[in-house]
């Protein structure tokens, strides 16, 4: 694997092999693949779905102006659900990392135990971290819940972070120097737009307008729910979640007053769920 | 007759439960067995995160036979006037296919009934097992269980199961998995692994990669640790945590020896020691206080060694760099600046927040620097900043690292010397085993800390109970009392409490928290080995100065078995017996009529003023052995003097003279408590 794309191209060969869809990133920014509306709906009730795709990441707070190797605003991961999950679904994900190139037998991989948890989108599951060789490479998790919402049948989540594995089949010690491309670097892409990011979500952002912000979308979401707008309604709270996402890195949000914007948007992904699975799962949809 | 094997193949276990769960199973499976009635030779327990199994010598092909009596209708139900068999009693019998002539009457509580005494034979071993080994799986606590298909539910999934009696299968299935005789081996290089008989399981296992007896890999880990401290003089910075971890987590562990990159040796050892086991990852090494080079890692299987070192250095690299940018975020502000912002963290909704905390434990602090004789300002200083490392990004990504780094900030901050290490002292004795603060700062800010969250949870009614303790007030009252007991703090806590009490919200009388710590010393002491009589004899009487009651049960325990110490609680056990419920010890020695009376009185009056001399050296032996001069006085009083005197002065005047012996014993001990041969 030579470039980044190519680690891309791989998963997707292999996971379209698996008899997923390949679908693209959805439009809104979110902190993690969970969010896209291909799991966070795909996961619930009780139709199998299969689906894989590649997510720009947004977490403001891990920014570091482009000049840490391995933290960044933005990160990719590559998110894979499989609902229900096979039986051998560790080997699987073994084979997955042949695909790209690590013949794991010749490294140190461990499934550390990492129970991962979303307060915001009222979910919970359990699994491991991955390691390569010490180096946290993919999150693995059986999803229980989602909005609040027990699962049947529960859901395997496999979170790859690309940036980590491509730092590693291109022994490079800093993602800047990874390549993208033939010719084209991560650095020469993402390094500037870290840097702007740092500045705006650290120091610039505005505090009170993004207040302002969070009000109106969370209240534009429950105007959706009355209607039983389920999509519209679940892509304001992705913008209610990205708004504290960045009141949070601000350092605009005291202990408890940061609980009270968790469970706003808690709420709100719980409405979502609860009436996805009334309106939509129910019949008028496929899925 | 033949052993018995049974294997729980599953999905990687959390690699700090995993011994706990093959543990459980453990116990689960023999008490079953007992349960069951099914006899067995010696066991013995296999782990790795990826299997728990239990190899059994000679268990028996069946249950032993045993009889069942069970009960039918009342006699007077079951039998008519005539005495012969209702339709209820033909009922019962035709249940269970007895004829009459197996009846027995017998009265069972207040009825009588009719029952019936039945052989049961032993089923097969084989049949038993296919209902209990599910059961015993099932009955595994688990710290967070799962579903993975809906029906079963358990720590991880359960994938494959091997049950061999003799050499043959069992036909069970656990988790929904049938059960044969396939193992799998190491997941790279094993494969799968064909158990013909149970004796062959380890062995087997180990051909194909897996060390299934954890202290084979504990003892393959200490050596690689061991080798690595001899080579580089250098000594293991190891926790519990740690060795939980490295022990659970590889089922072939290789040792790999990295080293850390130089420009990383100059971060404060504590941070780097931190941020290399974080996770069980790698073990650190120390020379002196300085970090070591050189780490060791326990990679699973046979990998290429050189592949993974370079990994490993990779890893350790990027946390490192972390950590040093944390280090410089850090401190780009003086400690001091933060901790204003301890009023935005939350401690309890009752107790407020942890700048609330940082007051109590200031106003404990003053109090302690005047008990124990400490300079206030300095004490007063390391408790205003007791707590501000909570606020650093160094203790929220390092969180073992709270109170050291705190330290480590304050020294660069240029806080005085004693202050740091109070600081850095202050969250010690972290658990049980751990060491105490050193510095007498330390000690006192320590003790102010733990009081702190005993006194506050307390009072707002956290008290803990069986296993629930959010606010780890447990472990805090006991460390509390460590300090007090190993440091040799003499200071009335009690009083201490009570000074106190105004600070705390809460409806919960002070009192509540003085019976917790006095309960929490009644463990200390029986932890470190004093019986529980004389626990019961020294605690009599309640009092505030931990560290006397723990040197009075010294004394005594030093004594126990001894003849003299015997005859003296026998003594003084008719005194005790002869006053209970008289508590006034006023007497006047004009109206002793007997010889004896004055002989104890003499007696009495010179060792009051040798206790009262050893009480306060604080030296309980020599009070011990002053009050051994009482016995001989003591029986010949019981001899000659009859205390129930009919004339009601001298009878109450006797009373009061041996309360007031009593009063004397009880500085000491209540000799009447402690268990005395025959």
């Amino acid at each position: 694997m030579r470039t980044l794309q190519d680690l891309i191209l791989a998963l997707h060969l292999f996971w379209k092999e698996q008899g997923c869809a390949i679908v693209e990133p959805y439009d809104l920014e979110k902190g993690a693949g969970t969010f896209n509306p291909a799991t966070f709906f795909g996961v619930l009730g009780p139709r199998p779905w299969r689906v894989a795709y590649v997510e720009p990441s947004r977490r403001p707070a891990d920014g570091r102006y482009g000049e840490n190797p391995i933290r960044f605003g933005l990160h990719h991961q590559y998110q894979v659900i499989l609902k229900p999950p096979p039986p051998a679904i560790q080997d699987l994900y073994l084979r997955s990392l042949e695909a790209v190139g690590i013949v794991p037998q010749k490294h140190d991989v461990k499934f550390a135990h990492d129970d991962w948890e979303s307060p915001t989108l009222g979910a919970w599951g359990v699994g491991w971290q991955i390691w390569l060789d010490g180096m946290e490479i993919t999150q693995f998790t059986y999803f229980q819940q989602m909005g609040g919402v027990d699962l049947d049948p529960v859901s395997v989540e496999l979170t790859y972070g690309l940036e980590r594995i491509a730092l590693f089949l291109q022994g490079r010690e800093s993602a800047f120097e990874l390549r993208w491309a033939e010719g084209l670097t991560y650095g020469e892409m993402f390094r500037e737009r870290e840097r702007q990011f740092s500045i705006y979500h650290f120091e610039k952002a505005s505090v009170e307008r993004a207040r302002l912000l969070f009000d109106f979308h969370e209240a534009e979401a429950r105007e959706c729910l009355a209607q039983d707008l389920v999509y519209p309604a679940y892509d304001h709270t992705l913008r209610c979640s990205h708004l504290f996402n960045t009141l949070d890195a601000r350092g605009a949000l005291a202990t408890a007053e940061r609980e009270t914007y968790i469970a706003r948007v808690r709420a709100l992904a719980r409405a979502c769920a609860e009436a996805y699975l009334r309106e939509v799962a129910g019949a008028r949809a496929p899925r | 007759m033949p052993a018995l094997l049974v294997e729980i193949g599953v999905e990687d276990l959390p690699a700090k439960e995993a011994g706990l769960i093959a543990q459980a199973f453990r116990e689960n499976f023999l008490r079953a067995l007992a349960e069951a009635r099914i006899p067995h030779g010696k066991d013995r327990l296999f782990w790795t995160l990826r299997r728990f199994a239990l190899l059994m010598e000679e268990v028996a092909e069946k249950q032993e036979d045993f009889e069942e009596e069970v009960r039918g209708p009342a006699v007077a139900v079951g039998l008519d006037a005539q005495g012969n068999l209702t339709p209820a009693a033909q009922g019962f019998l035709r249940r269970y296919g007895a004829g009459p002539e197996n009846l027995i009457r017998r009265r069972v509580g207040a009825k009588e009934y009719l029952l019936l005494r039945l052989k049961r034979p032993g089923q097969p071993t084989a049949e038993v097992l296919r209902e209990l080994v599910p059961q015993v799986v099932r009955g595994i606590p688990c710290s967070k269980s799962m579903r993975w298909d809906g029906k079963w539910s358990f720590l991880r999934p359960i994938r494959w199961v091997v049950a061999l009696f003799g050499s043959e299968v069992v036909p069970l299935a656990v988790g929904g998995v049938p059960a044969g005789r396939r193992s799998q081996g190491h997941r790279f290089r094993g494969g799968a692994v064909e158990v013909r008989v149970p004796a062959e399981y380890a062995e087997k296992l180990r051909a194909s990669f897996v060390l299934a007896d954890p202290e084979e890999r504990r003892a393959l880990l200490l050596h690689a640790i061991r080798a690595v401290e001899e080579e580089y003089q250098a000594k293991a910075a190891l926790s519990e945590d740690l060795w939980d971890l490295l022990l659970g987590q590889t089922e072939w562990p290789k040792p790999v020896l990295g080293r850390i990159p130089p420009e990383f040796l100059e971060l404060p050892e504590p941070v780097v020691v931190a941020a290399l086991r974080e996770e069980g990852k790698f073990v650190p090494f120390t020379q002196g206080n300085r970090i070591a080079q050189v780490f060791l890692g326990f990679a699973e299987g046979e990998g290429d060694p050189e592949l993974v070192r370079r990994g490993y250095e990779q890893v350790v690299g990027i946390r490192l760099r972390d950590a040093r940018d944390f280090f410089c975020q850090d401190r780009k502000r003086a400690l001091a600046s933060r901790v204003p912002e301890l009023k935005e963290i939350m401690y309890e909704a009752r107790l407020g927040t942890v700048w609330d905390r940082v007051e109590r434990i200031r106003f404990l602090c003053e109090i302690l620097a005047e008990k124990l004789a400490l300079p206030p300002q300095l004490l007063a200083r390391a408790a205003f900043l007791a707590k501000a490392d909570l606020l650093t990004v160094m203790v929220r990504e390092f969180p073992e690292l709270e109170g050291t780094i705190g330290g480590i900030y304050a020294r660069l901050d240029g806080e005085a010397e004693e202050v740091a290490r109070a600081i850095e002292e202050h969250v010690r004795p972290r658990g049980k085993g751990d060491e105490l603060p050193q510095t007498p700062l330390g000690v006192a800010l320590s003790l102010a800390e733990k009081l702190d969250g005993v006194i506050g949870p307390i009072r707002v009614g956290e008290v803990p109970t069986g296993s629930r303790d959010p606010y780890g007030v447990r472990r805090r009252g006991s460390a509390a009392v460590r300090l007090i007991l190993e440091k040799g703090l003499r200071l009335d806590l009690f009083a201490l409490i009570d000074e106190a009490a105004g600070q705390y919200p809460g409806e919960e009388p002070a009192e509540k928290v003085k019976e917790f710590l006095w309960e929490r010393l009644r463990s200390a002491l029986e932890e470190r080995g004093v019986s529980h009589d004389v626990a019961e004899a020294v605690m009599a009487q309640r009092s505030g100065d931990c560290l006397g009651v723990w040197e009075r049960a010294q004394a005594l325990q030093d004594l126990v078995g001894q003849k003299e110490l015997v005859d003296l609680a026998l003594a003084f056990s008719r005194v005790r017996n002869i006053t209970r419920g008289s508590e006034v010890d006023r007497f006047s020695p004009e109206l002793f009529l007997e010889e004896a009376e004055h002989a104890l009185w003499h007696a009495y009056l010179l060792v009051r003023e040798r206790v009262a001399e050893a009480m306060a050296d604080h030296r309980p032996a020599q009070a011990l052995k002053a009050l051994l001069a009482l016995k001989a006085p003591i029986d010949r009083y019981f001899d000659e003097v009859l205390v129930m005197h009919e004339d009601q002065r001298i009878r109450e005047n006797r009373l009061g003279f041996l309360t007031a012996l009593v009063h004397l014993f009880l500085q000491v001990a209540d000799l009447s408590r402690l268990v005395v041969p025959g």
